[in-house]
């Protein structure tokens, strides 16, 4: 009986418990659209038409599934969103670093850091790809920006957030700076800085999607405005919802799980700062 | 003691002139063009500050129709997400094993793209209204509403469940009912918690604004206004709008701080 509670109250059980709710729920509402709508694959297919539109083999534009095609812009989308998302991370690490070594770096870097966090990047993505003239080089510079603050305001916060008394006993070792910084300083503030990535790894996967919706050609987002257009199927356009917001989910613990991998050691506590 | 006095003056003056030094030189550089060198393009696509000013002034009443409409679509949304997050916390707080479960789940939602999401609830919302200007404000509230529940929800769950060390030991010898601890334990203890979330999601839902506008079939915003002036090739226009969604997002972010300095008085 105990045991029996203790699976029912464990952790995995209880999201199970939730994801079939959410499909229950889907199903129910799927099931009234399907009957009040001329349509209903436009509003709100029932689960198992997107799946099986996802393993179907029929070609929908004369050479490719669903699921190629999909997988196709999707290499497309996220090959640019990891392009950038690498930029991103080396460029806000390298600031966070600058800013702790330099007192003026630092006086000039952290308002506009601020400041770069309430301004709508997304909203610029037209203006940047009008600057890079090129869609796909654009897609990496959004993705790279928005990466590069979360992940700046993070190890800044990780490397300030350092007691003191480590300070003290890296002095008393006569440490020198470089000494300093990789023994002490870089291991303490990764887990802040996986904290930056986890933020940025789904905006950076957004920004790619949503750059791919200005312009034509291959990417995810592009095929995602096709699709509700009207030329395709629209099962293509709800694969590709829920590949996003898969990928977005996936992405963000991926980044936990890199985490565990590198600093096994300290799992207790430090989980960073939420910005 | 005169002298540390001056070292923490010229530091504050210091904290204030590097950052403006470095906003005046990237503006030297912009009017000059030098900029423009710097990034290879022309002063058509990135035209000069101050014929952006001048479009700014030219063009403040239609410039402040879009405004309005982004701004309300951001502060519906917001306070929406917010208060359903707030309810979503409260409910996960009173049955823990499986509140926090559920929470895991709004907080998966918001890894989703909101490129992914806009789309489909202007899909849901099709039968709201028959005026599309209606139907279009409707799903871009609820775009907002579900960016900013999650950062609320997790939050204020944090605030109503994580009470100072024998607190609640402390209303219980009080026998104090379950309302009652509600009222002056956990509510006050999350009010902090609650401006976190805000702090999050206050930036978070004006991008959300924008971003539902690009899908939404009514065409109003600044979002929308950024994109559509872009297509026609008016990059003044646009870069307008741009200087624009940045003010609101600085501005609401200010609000925010000016807020939260009042409610989080006692507690500083």
């Amino acid at each position: 009986m105990r045991k029996l509670k203790c699976i029912l109250t464990s952790k995995p059980f209880v999201t199970l418990c939730w994801i079939i709710l959410l499909i229950v729920i889907w199903e129910i509402f799927a099931s009234v659209v399907a009957q009040t709508k001329r349509t209903p694959e436009n509003v709100m297919p029932h689960l198992s038409g997107i799946i099986e539109s996802v393993f179907s083999d029929k070609k929908i534009n004369g050479s490719q599934t669903v699921l190629e095609m999909v997988l196709e812009n999707a290499a497309a989308t996220l090959s640019r969103a990891g392009i950038g998302y690498l930029i991103g991370i080396v460029l806000g690490f390298v600031l966070a670093l600058l800013m702790s070594l330099s007192g003026v770096i630092e006086k000039i870097a952290f308002p506009y850091l601020m400041l770069i966090q309430l301004i709508p990047i997304l909203g610029m993505a037209p203006i940047i790809n009008a600057i890079t003239g090129d869609i796909a080089v654009s897609r990496i510079v959004i993705a790279a920006i928005l990466t590069f603050y979360p992940v700046a305001t993070n190890t800044i916060a990780g490397f300030k957030a350092i007691e003191p008394a480590k300070h003290e006993l890296m002095y008393s070792y006569a440490a020198n700076k470089f000494q300093i910084y990789t023994k002490t300083m870089i291991p303490f503030c990764i887990p802040y800085f996986f904290t930056g990535l986890k933020i940025s790894a789904p905006m950076a996967i957004t920004a790619s999607i949503l750059v791919d919706t200005l312009q034509g050609g291959i990417g995810l987002g592009c095929l995602l405005s096709q699709s509700l257009k009207g030329a395709m199927t629209r099962y293509v356009f709800w694969d590709i919802v829920f590949f996003s917001a898969l990928i977005g989910i996936l992405s963000f613990y991926l980044m936990g799980v890199i985490e565990n991998l590198l600093c096994r050691y300290k799992r207790a506590g430090g989980s960073g700062k939420k910005e | 003691m005169k002298k540390t006095k001056l070292g923490r003056n010229r530091e504050r003056i210091e904290t204030i002139v590097y950052p403006v030094m470095f906003g005046i030189l990237i503006m030297v550089l912009w009017q000059t063009g030098l900029l423009h060198k710097l990034l290879h393009t022309d002063d058509y696509i990135l035209p000069y500050p101050d014929k952006i000013i001048n479009i700014i002034t030219d063009n403040s009443d239609k410039i402040m129709v879009n405004v309005w409409a982004s701004v309300e679509v951001a502060l519906c949304g917001l306070l929406l997400g917010s208060v359903i997050g707030y309810l979503i916390a409260i409910i996960a707080s009173a049955f823990p094993t499986y509140g926090a479960g559920g929470l895991t789940i709004v907080s998966a939602f918001n890894a989703i793209p909101i490129v992914a999401l806009a789309p489909v609830i202007i899909n849901w919302t099709k039968d709201v209204s028959t005026v599309a200007e209606e139907r279009s404000m409707v799903a871009k509230i609820l775009v907002v509403t579900v960016t900013s529940m999650a950062a609320m929800s997790v939050n204020a769950y944090r605030g109503l469940t994580e009470l100072p060390q024998f607190s609640d030991d402390l209303m219980k010898t009080y026998a104090a009912g379950r309302l009652t601890e509600f009222v002056k334990l956990r509510l006050p203890n999350s009010l902090p918690y609650i401006f976190t979330a805000l702090r999050v999601s206050v930036p978070g839902s004006v991008i959300g604004a924008l971003v539902s506008e690009y899908f939404a079939e009514y065409i109003i915003g600044v979002g929308r206004q950024i994109r559509e002036n872009i297509l026609i090739a008016q990059y003044a226009t646009a870069w307008a709008y741009i200087i624009v969604a940045c003010l609101i997002g600085i501005l609401m972010y200010v609000l925010l701080m000016i807020v939260e300095a009042i409610f989080l008085r006692k507690r500083r």
